[in-house]
């Protein structure tokens, strides 16, 4: 034990069982850092189930019980790391947390079945999870909510077996086995009525491919037909890159916003929306800065820190949470004192990689492993890749229109959608250019094998990657299903390529292959 | 009953997607616009200088660089194209147009165009995808019609020099109507009693009307559908129930053959390739232009599960239902073609309301690209006829 980076054999920790058998020695400061922020997580825990209503939740709702692997969870993408790193790790994994526990409260609160606040549900519009929420930057009073992000999409990255029931359930319904597990997932979860109730409405989007856009039908069965509560659908463009296509996009986000005055009587609030869009811009400028920073010798925000705080702030947040710009400047801050110090997150960086595809979620902290097991530095994903150009944030009346065409714009390029839509020059074609911007060797690239988007390109990819001389690391899986592809299953894809093709020994060998089948 | 004088005629038009017909229209000079979806408008692709044939590859065998490229999840129908596209099959096109419809044809034509198997030597040929609305509503439509314009019209006009007038695209359409009446006529026999038509009969001329330039096939149709004027049929219904077939991608004659063969006799075909709603007539007005109409006429009557408004996902079921009172079917029978995404959910919601709602017995299958041997298929359909002959002497639904 000691404070050094890959002191600690990461993988002995890990023992069969759910949680793992010890907390990590990081040195004093940096222990008792990652021992309070977990007294914080538990404070959260404790203090979000005091609430009889949350108590009354977590026995209605299923995938409730989840929720108790949050510590667990942060641990997970914190593992083996210290200073900076570790800060800025928690820094954005406890506002996510924190974030998360707010949704969850507040579609408590509304839900016919829960609380039941009537006057709260008036002003609430549900959002699918993965639909981009710029159309609520303009409605300061009217919460706009998810539930399919508690139910299916976070479960998963909290418990890896977390939504194997809702897919079963969604499959006994006639669903075949070979269509994305997620919207499966969530369809299950209507399907088994076992979703909050509550709002004046609903939102629907074409997010990300074919199989998330016909679920939507299916909760729309439950949310629109049952429940009353009715349904706007938002078509943003396919071909996202097409100029013929964005004034249609923006009549989409007017409409969208129309729908919400009609169904909430609140009014749109030019105000409120150039404050968030200045906070948008703040966020993409912090990615920005950040990425750059991934292309020289020592990236710093990478892996999980940069992945999972980005889906959040970009998709869910867009600019509504001000302490979101709050943290994006203190990552800063600690991006240019480890950068400044020529600091590293493991004891040494062999290979620089792009991670591309659509990436596992009940192995989120996958990116992290490749890290300290075999020295692969993730300098960015496909999720994070998201929107680069600056938004309208002042208030005049050319950016009053140009605002709707931003909104559409953040919208069409969404989180996964802006990749796996779009045609193939924004999947295949810019998969090379950030390989020579970032001067990767390598790709990792996630073959998600119910996305048919991305399979799509699969020959396309090897010949390209052939081509440019780019080590390509196929790792499929089945994104929410660990019973297709358990994670062994998955590191072992990589663990494989390493020894047979690069010839090289881990970094740390107690990594190389972990009992974490039963694990959260 | 007595075989149909063209039969074997139209049946041979579909053993080869370059089939005599096209060669002819290409000797003629027309231009060849290939197209894989029934939301890219027919009669703008059939204008004074060209015609258009939907995709096939018939008698597909081993899909193995489709595969290579797809991959083994992408639907069989994306693959055997884009093996039969690599192989040289379709070097007649002179252009193809595809709509982002779904992501498994989009990316088919994306390694056509990548591959460049269409294109080698052609030096006006283009590839041309487009936004196909989602939503049966008016944003949807002006997005539509610029969509024609921009990745039909203008590219006809600029690489081929056709004329893309209002003129020239309502003659189109008339010419189009005329193909529709025929196709419909010979349909409305399949609500008799004992139909003087096979289900199989009918898929053959109707997907031959798909591929084949239609000037060139209406004197056929026009003669075909004078014999079945007088036709008699066999003297005791050979069948043992009526059933609808609907759902994904049909372009396999041998899938409604070997439901006939199993006791189900097709009345009526609402699938991609089908007539129900693909050979409605467009009926335009003087007032507005013919474009916006024809738009308009094909996003309104559209049953592609991709238009996901709640208007448009209810009113595929309760347009199921019209057309099976209208053909007096006894089930339905909704069919996806295996890995295809928007009709796996199409046909789970599709079965569990056209059943629970509104009281029919349906079959619910996944299919392969080519179906004619599957003894798994043969069965299902088998059992499906008996529950409803069950059904039917125990008194319980239709």
């Amino acid at each position: 034990m000691a404070k050094e980076i890959g002191a600690e054999e990461l993988g002995r920790f890990i023992t069969g069982g759910k949680v793992k058998s010890r907390r990590e020695w990081r040195g004093i400061e940096d222990t008792l850092y990652d021992y309070s922020r977990w007294l914080y997580i538990m404070a959260q825990l404790g203090g979000f189930i005091m609430k009889p209503r949350n108590i009354k939740a977590m026995f209605r709702y299923r995938w409730m019980a989840n929720y108790l692997g949050v510590p667990a969870m942060v641990d997970r993408h914190t593992q083996g790391l210290r200073g900076p790193y570790l800060r800025m790790a928690h820094l954005e994994q406890d506002l996510v947390v924190y974030d998360v526990a707010k949704l969850l409260d507040n579609l408590f609160r509304g839900d016919r079945r829960i609380g039941n606040d009537e006057e709260f549900s008036k002003k609430v519009i549900l959002f699918d999870e993965n639909e981009m929420t710029s159309v609520m930057m303009g409605f300061p009073t009217v919460k706009g909510l998810s539930r399919e992000t508690p139910s299916t999409y976070v479960p998963v990255l909290l418990n890896q077996k977390a939504v194997l029931h809702y897919i079963d359930v969604c499959q006994e319904y006639g669903l075949p086995g070979d269509v994305c597990p997620m919207p499966a997932a969530e369809a299950g979860v209507s399907i088994d009525d076992d979703a909050p109730i509550l709002g004046a409405g609903a939102i629907q989007c074409n997010t990300t491919c074919d199989g998330s856009l016909l679920s939507n039908g299916v909760i729309g069965k439950r949310l629109e037909v049952e429940d009353g509560i009715p349904i706007f659908q938002m078509a943003a463009p396919l071909r996202h890159q097409e100029d013929d296509v964005q004034e249609y996009a923006a009549q989409e986000i007017k409409n969208a916003i129309a729908f919400v005055e009609e169904r909430t009587g609140e009014k749109w609030d030019w105000n409120y929306y150039f404050e968030c869009a200045k906070r948008v811009n703040i966020a993409t400028r912090a990615r920005l800065y950040w990425l750059d920073m991934n292309k020289t010798d020592y990236p710093q925000v990478f892996g999980s820190n940069l992945a999972l705080y980005t889906e959040t702030n970009y998709m869910a947040i867009s600019g509504k949470v001000a302490a979101f710009a709050d943290v994006d400047q203190k990552l800063t801050e600690l991006a240019d004192y480890a950068y400044k110090n020529k600091m590293m997150m493991a004891k040494e960086y062999r290979h620089r990689a792009i991670v591309w595809g659509v990436q596992s979620h009940f192995y989120f902290d996958f990116l992290l492993w490749l890290v300290n097991c075999w020295g692969i530095v993730p300098l960015t994903d496909m999720l994070s890749m998201v929107n680069t150009r600056m938004i309208a944030e002042e208030d005049t009346p050319e950016n009053r229109e140009q605002a709707y065409r931003d909104m559409a714009w953040l919208t069409e390029n969404m989180i996964m959608r802006n990749r796996t839509h779009g045609g193939y020059k924004v999947l295949l074609d810019q998969l090379w250019e950030y390989c020579e911007e970032f001067n990767a060797d390598t790709v990792i690239l996630w073959e998600h094998m119910a996305c048919k988007a991305l399979t799509g390109m699969h020959g396309q990819f090897e010949e390209k990657a052939r081509e440019k001389g780019i080590h390509l690391i196929w790792v499929s899986h089945d994104l929410f299903d660990p019973r297709i592809v358990s994670r062994q299953e998955i590191r072992d894809q990589i663990n494989n390529y390493m020894r047979t093709v690069f010839r090289e020994e881990p970094l740390d060998p107690s990594l190389e292959v972990l009992d974490d089948d039963n694990a959260w | 009953m007595k075989d149909l004088k063209h039969l074997y005629y139209f049946e041979r038009l579909l053993e080869d997607a370059n089939n005599e017909l096209i060669q002819q229209a290409k000797s003629e000079g027309l231009k060849c616009i290939a197209y894989t979806c029934e939301n890219v408008p027919e009669p703008l692709m059939n204008l004074a200088g060209t015609f258009s044939t939907r995709l096939r590859a018939p008698r597909t065998g081993s899909i193995d660089m489709g595969t290579y490229y797809l991959t083994s999840f992408l639907c069989e129908y994306s693959r055997a194209l884009l093996e039969r596209a690599i192989e040289g099959g379709y070097n007649f096109a002179d252009a193809i147009i595809t709509p982002d419809g779904c992501t498994m044809m989009n990316r088919c034509v994306e390694n056509m165009e990548l591959l460049h198997t269409m294109d080698q030597g052609k030096e006006n040929f283009f590839y041309e995808y487009m936004e196909i609305p989602q939503k049966g509503d008016e944003n949807g439509l002006n997005l539509y019609v610029l969509q024609c314009k921009n990745h039909i019209l203008k590219p006809l006009a600029e690489k081929y020099g056709i004329d893309v007038s209002d003129a020239a695209i309502r003659k189109a359409v008339a010419e189009h109507n005329e193909i529709c009446h025929l196709i419909r006529a010979m349909g409305e026999f399949r609500k008799e009693d004992n139909p003087r038509i096979t289900g199989y009969e009918y898929h053959i001329i109707t997907l031959a009307s798909y591929v084949a330039p239609k000037h060139l096939i209406v004197d056929k149709l026009r003669e075909t559908l004078e014999e079945l004027q007088s036709r008699e049929p066999d003297a005791k219904f050979p069948y043992r129930a009526r059933v609808v077939f609907a759902g994904s991608e049909v372009d396999d004659v041998d899938a409604i053959k070997l439901c006939e063969e199993s006791g189900a006799y097709v009345c009526a075909d609402r699938f991609c390739y089908g007539s129900l709603p693909g050979r409605d007539p467009i009926v335009l007005n003087d007032e507005e232009d013919a474009l916006t109409q024809i738009c308009r006429i094909y996003q309104k009557r559209a049953q592609c599960p991709r238009y996901w408004d709640t208007t448009k996902y209810w009113g595929r079921k309760s347009y199921l239902d019209e057309i099976a009172k209208e053909y007096k079917a006894d089930g339905i029978i909704i069919e996806q073609m295996k890995f295809c995404d928007p009709w796996a959910y199409e046909r789970m919601v599709g079965t569990v309301v056209m059943r629970e709602d509104y009281g029919y017995p349906v079959l619910a299958v996944d299919r392969p690209y080519a179906i004619g041997s599957s003894g798994q298929m043969r069965t299902r359909v088998q059992a499906f006829v008996e529950s409803i002959e069950i059904k039917k002497i125990q008194g319980g639904n239709k």
